[in-house]
């Protein structure tokens, strides 16, 4: 996927960042610089993947440390629309509109769009999709995988350089999963997944471990993969679930 | 989302909305200055011809509009009766109904996308207080998105409990269905930011 | 200014999916709905002023003609009817029953029922008697007799109110925004 342009050499960088609540610590001292374009992040729940994914989301502050996605702060929401999307995990946590068409123009709206052009975008998209007829239908009335599809549409529109995926692939039935993935690959977009399954960065360029709050292994998945799936059978053997957080 | 907007199309769906809702408040003004029996039993006579031209299923569905007013009335009756003022009774009585029906009129005849342009043109001015038309608009975009949200989890919440006792929920969805609105505020607030803020 | 503006939106919805509960019926055939709770909730829960610009909402939702207060009922009629008083007084009751909770440092399930009952019951009493007066014609002292059937009702939702209030500190004390 390298080459395709849109995916600039400066990326994400990490340094030192560090994030804590209430003197807990969630994520210890990462440094990183992510500059390939299919990047995957692995990890047991609690294992402080999803905050990594906040915090590169600028939607949380490290509480040590820095974050700098092509060279500038990410908590600057609306200077990063352009370079950042970002796919939740839960699509109700994300829809917020009551119809589609709506949904779908609120992104472009706040990158300054008029409202006159970000319908005929919505309306372009939709059309180009084969979906023309979802403008007026209520996001409520859509399926669990229909929602999901609205909700990276709408990432889509406002054509981020990055878009993170928090377990894009979660609750969603075997063949809406094959038809994502397939969407996914052939996005120009530097792409982030986090997922607990490795199955679902199997082909990304480079995977990073993460346990504990710290990066574990990183390198391709090649060699991250099989040392992570070894472990979490043998955790699984191990009835390592009783122990209670904090 | 279900609407009181009536689906039959008439001529007054396509009147300004700001012109209806002047309209409305004049017609409540004369209607509140007139007291006796009369002239307020010819403004709903108008009123019901109105309706009648806009065909019978929009006047029974504006008719079906009315029918929580029935205790009201019958205490009004009752009371009047019994004190042996019928003219008084009525002169009350057509006023609510007339008010109360011709306010629905304008309701039933104007889209919901309308009314919230009306909405946020009178509501621009508080935008010097900090409040400004389009956080207006977002707010009420949301409720209404969350609306169907909040009462699928509420049916959740009681099933829930139902599956553990063998009593009928009642009060006791009420602290998981707050919790329910205040996490998923928290989320939407999240969402919102994800996506350039509500600035 | 997102988290004010999505809990103002939420507490909205609340209040009218509070309004799709099935009325319970007072052994003296009074219904009463969970809806005027939902007003005295977003008092005690939200605070004083997104408390009441949730129920703003609410109303606005309400006046633009969706059938959310209880019963169905909805669209600029319910303004010309005999619960114009009641309308107008629920952002007050809500203002009221945040800032008791707000300023009074008791025991939250002390200040979230005398909240309730200054601004559910006293305030917003003194909105919708005046109201059923002028729209019934009726006297002060009469219309004060009609709304008092309501009266058991609301204390019993004043009692609710309290109650969850607390559940809400006990579980999430984070969450409680009129004590944080």
């Amino acid at each position: 996927m390298a080459g395709t342009g849109t995916i600039t050499e400066q990326g994400i960088t990490l340094s030192g960042a560090s994030y804590a609540v209430a003197g807990r610590p969630i994520l210890s001292g990462l440094t990183l610089s992510l500059t390939e374009a299919r990047i995957g992040i692995v990890g047991r729940n609690g294992s402080g993947k999803t905050t990594l994914l906040r915090l590169m989301a600028g939607l949380v502050a490290p509480t040590e440390g820095a974050v700098r996605i092509e060279g500038a702060d990410p908590a600057d929401r609306k200077a990063m629309l352009r370079h950042l999307g970002i796919l939740f995990q839960n699509p109700d946590h994300m829809i917020l509109f009551p119809t589609v068409g709506e949904e779908l123009a609120f992104g472009l709206r706040q990158m300054g769009e008029s409202a006159e052009r970000a319908a005929a975008a919505v309306d372009a998209l939709l059309a180009a999709e084969g979906r023309a007829h979802w403008a007026k239908a209520a996001t409520a009335t859509l399926s669990q995988g229909q929602r999901h599809y609205l909700c990276l549409l709408s990432v889509l529109l406002m054509r981020p350089r990055t878009i993170l995926l928090d377990e894009p692939f979660a609750g969603l039935d075997l063949p809406t999963q094959a038809r994502l993935a397939r969407r996914f690959a052939t996005l120009p977009q530097r792409l982030v997944t986090i997922s607990h399954d490795p199955a679902a960065v199997a082909t990304a360029d480079r995977v990073i471990w993460l346990d504990a709050g710290r990066v574990r292994a990183d390198g391709p998945p090649a060699d991250v993969l099989p040392a992570f799936t070894a472990e979490m059978a043998r955790i699984g053997e191990a009835d390592a679930d009783a122990d209670l957080a904090g | 989302m279900l609407t009181l907007t009536s689906p039959v199309e008439t001529p007054l769906h396509r009147l300004p909305a700001g012109a209806k809702l002047a309209g409305l408040c004049l017609a409540t003004v004369v209607l509140f200055r007139l007291d006796s029996p009369v002239p307020l039993g010819a403004c709903l006579a108008m009123l019901a011809v109105l309706h009648l031209a806009l065909g019978l299923r929009f006047a029974s569905t504006a008719l079906r509009l009315l029918v929580p007013l029935w205790p009201f009335v019958l205490v009004i009756a009752f009371w009047h009766l019994w004190l042996g003022e019928p003219a008084a009774g009525a002169t009350i009585l057509l006023r609510l109904v007339t008010a109360v029906a011709a306010a629905n009129l304008v309701t039933m005849t104007t889209r919901l996308s309308d009314m919230v342009t009306v909405i946020e043109k009178i509501a621009a001015p508080l935008r010097r207080i900090g409040l400004s038309p389009r956080s207006l608009a977002l707010a009420i975009a949301l409720a209404i998105r969350f609306l169907p949200v909040l009462s699928q989890r509420m049916g959740q919440i009681s099933e829930a409990l139902r599956a553990r006792s063998p009593r009928r929920a009642g009060y006791r969805v009420l602290i998981p269905a707050c919790l329910a609105a205040l996490d998923d505020a928290e989320h939407v607030a999240e969402a919102l930011r994800a996506r350039g803020g509500a600035g | 200014m997102e988290r004010t503006l999505s809990h103002v939106a939420l507490f909205a919805a609340l209040i009218a999916v509070l309004g799709f509960v099935p009325a319970v019926t007072l052994p003296f055939g009074v219904p009463i709905t969970a809806q005027s709770l939902g007003i005295m909730l977003c008092g005690t829960v939200l605070g004083a002023k997104r408390g009441a610009l949730a129920v703003l909402l609410f109303l606005l939702l309400v006046a633009v003609g969706l059938p959310l207060l209880s019963g169905g009922r909805g669209g600029l009629g319910v303004f010309a009817g005999p619960s114009v008083g009641f309308l107008i007084g629920f952002p007050v009751a809500a203002f009221v029953a945040g800032l008791v909770v707000e300023r009074w440092t008791a025991p939250v399930a002390l200040a979230a029922l005398s909240g309730s009952v200054l601004g559910g019951i006293v305030v917003l009493y003194a909105f919708g008697i005046p109201g059923m007066a002028l729209v019934l014609g009726k006297s002060i002292p009469e219309a004060t007799g009609l709304a008092l059937v309501y009266l058991p009702g609301d204390l019993i939702k004043c009692a609710l109110a309290a109650l969850v209030t607390r559940g809400i500190a006990q579980m999430r004390p984070g969450a409680l925004l009129s004590r944080s």
